[in-house]
């Protein structure tokens, strides 16, 4: 009785997780495929030759997806800087300096989080519009860093309380004042929440579709998603091109996370502090 | 104690509050404003009260989507969230449990836009994986994306694949956080695996549970950049939800005033159901003070 449903169970999951390949397979095995190719021969042929770098080579001369690719890469890695200067500056000062009104100022910078995004385009577009930072790189960083902050500031506050107190008054002993205070005793021991940030803060701002279809309009300063979105137009295109193109822009997030990964659990028990 | 300078203290804060001051909070107040107005973002806009919010009532699009949304919900508790936890409950301690997982992991790390694309190769009528396998069986073509009910649920598939990896992992975390103790005494006692589930599991993981639940419902009200990928909300605006129809109106049909009213309500639903999980985390909160 227990062996048959050990198997039973087995044969599920064995099922499941093929069904969850099953996509893996399809990208990689389309994107090895040159497109004659792939018009001419069944799912179930395998590549007659690889292919891959002239559909890459495509996708690049057609689509410009480098260009974007660079877009989003310095709004992630700029936007990622801001974000964790500002909000562990700001969750410095709310743990250890506390000025008056801490956890209400607190309180501003976290709503952030609460309300959808739609809640923010409209206005946006007005004002990004009206004073020149509409389709520019550094409207889209600043947006990407305001959105960041109030999860980082989160993370680090949390993070910063469990800092032993000790470790300051030796400090303050030493004479430190709060810049090296700041610099010298929280900054190096923030290697957690920082790790935490950058995988989740990064990856969603490579990955956001939303604000760079509203906030840009050319090449400019479009964000690499929303190109790759424009990829597969109506009717389906080449997708042996299109499957290298999203094997090309998802590879900077694969790797954040196969680097971090092991900051994603501790980054989901965080963001779900209340339980 | 040496005190701080108490300017400088608020000086570290700055930077972090006028960004989201000056780029979330007002344009969250301008929004709310604007939403009492009828405009088409150029010409003057026409204070019309809550005008807008009566619209909703008799908008058969916005209707639509709202009910979408609904089916959405329900189904995110039921697929990513429930199986999520029945794999979690199978990959428990068994062998090769990391290397499924590890799979049920893979989609968490690529975009919604990718995904998109990937499903649509998925689902194509004259191309697609699914079509091909079922002809095998001799089936006819089937047009996930275009028939209307079809689509949604076809959406909702692509939607479990990228989602019960992450509600799996918290499962997991959850129930590696019982001890073993717990549920081999319940065991002992007679108890049947079915039994301990409900009996010793499922209470312990509450806590785990209620995030969960609560994450995934905020979640799934959000959802857009899928729909938007994979079927622009159509045909005929059929697969729109809420953020969909509040981009459509918006963007597309330039309706500024009525785009903000949705998002409004949007909004309302969200931040009520993440006050259940927010009364928490700030009762904790205050334990630091």
């Amino acid at each position: 009785m227990g062996i048959i449903k050990k198997i039973l169970t087995y044969i599920i999951l064995i099922l499941l997780a093929l069904a969850w390949l099953l996509p893996v397979f399809a990208i990689i095995q389309a994107a090895l495929k040159t497109p004659e190719q792939f018009n001419n021969s069944s799912f179930f042929e395998f590549p007659n030759k690889v292919a891959i770098v002239e559909n890459f080579k495509m996708a690049i001369q057609r689509w410009k997806l480098h260009e974007f690719f660079l877009n989003s890469l310095i709004y992630a890695v700029t936007g990622g800087i801001i974000t964790i200067i500002a909000a562990s500056m700001a969750g410095f000062s709310l743990v250890r300096l506390k000025p008056r009104f801490n956890f209400i100022l607190f309180l501003i910078i976290y709503s952030g989080t609460l309300f959808p995004f739609q809640m923010y385009l409209i206005p946006l577009y007005k004002i990004f519009n009206q004073v020149g930072l509409y389709d520019t790189k550094i409207g889209m960083i600043l947006v990407y860093s305001a959105l960041c902050i109030p999860f980082s500031l989160f993370v680090y506050r949390g993070f910063y309380v469990t800092i032993p107190k000790e470790i300051e008054d030796a400090a303050m002993i030493d004479g430190c004042n709060s810049f090296q205070l700041y610099t010298k005793i929280f900054l190096p021991q923030s290697l957690a929440p920082t790790a935490v940030v950058a995988l989740f803060q990064m990856t969603w701002i490579w990955n956001d579709l939303l604000f760079g279809m509203v906030l840009t309009r050319t090449g400019n300063a479009r964000p690499v998603m929303v190109s790759l979105a424009s990829m597969s137009g109506v009717g389906g295109g080449i997708i042996p091109y299109i499957m290298t193109g999203v094997i090309f822009t998802s590879l900077p997030t694969i790797i954040l996370f196969i680097l971090l990964r092991k900051y994603f659990i501790s980054g989901m028990v965080l963001s779900m502090a209340g339980e | 104690m040496k005190n701080y300078n108490k300017f400088t203290s608020y000086l570290y804060i700055l930077p972090a509050f006028l960004l989201v001051f000056l780029l979330l909070l007002v344009p969250m107040f301008q929004n709310i404003y604007y939403s009492f107005f009828k405009w088409d973002g150029i010409s003057k806009p026409i204070f019309i009260g809550i005008g807008n919010y009566f619209q909703l009532f008799k908008d058969l699009n916005f209707l639509t989507s709202f009910l979408n949304t609904i089916i959405w919900v329900v189904f995110t508790l039921i697929f990513p969230v429930f199986g999520g936890l029945l794999i979690a409950v199978f990959l428990r301690g068994i062998k090769f449990g990391n290397f499924f997982k590890s799979i049920f992991y893979i989609p968490i790390t690529i975009s919604f836009v990718a995904t998109g694309i990937i499903w649509n190769y998925m689902y194509s009528r004259e191309i697609g994986i699914l079509n091909t396998f079922f002809s095998l069986f001799g089936l006819d073509k089937i047009s996930w994306l275009t028939n209307v009910p079809l689509n949604t649920f076809a959406l909702l598939i692509t939607w479990t694949w990228q989602q019960l990896g992450v509600n799996m992992v918290l499962f997991l975390m959850g129930l590696t956080s019982i001890p073993v103790e717990q549920t081999e005494a319940a065991m002992v006692e007679g108890a049947n695996k079915w039994q301990v589930f409900i009996h010793v599991i499922f209470p312990m993981l509450r806590p785990i549970t209620t995030v969960v639940i609560v994450m995934a419902t905020a979640n799934s009200f959000k959802v857009f950049d899928l729909i938007y990928v994979m079927t622009r909300g159509g045909p005929h605006r059929s697969s729109e939800t809420l953020a969909v129809t509040m981009f459509r109106e918006t963007f597309t049909m330039s309706n500024m005033g009525y785009g903000a009213a949705i998002s409004v309500v949007l909004s309302i639903i969200v931040v009520a159901i993440s006050a259940v999980y927010l009364k928490n985390m700030l009762k904790k909160d205050l334990l630091y003070y």
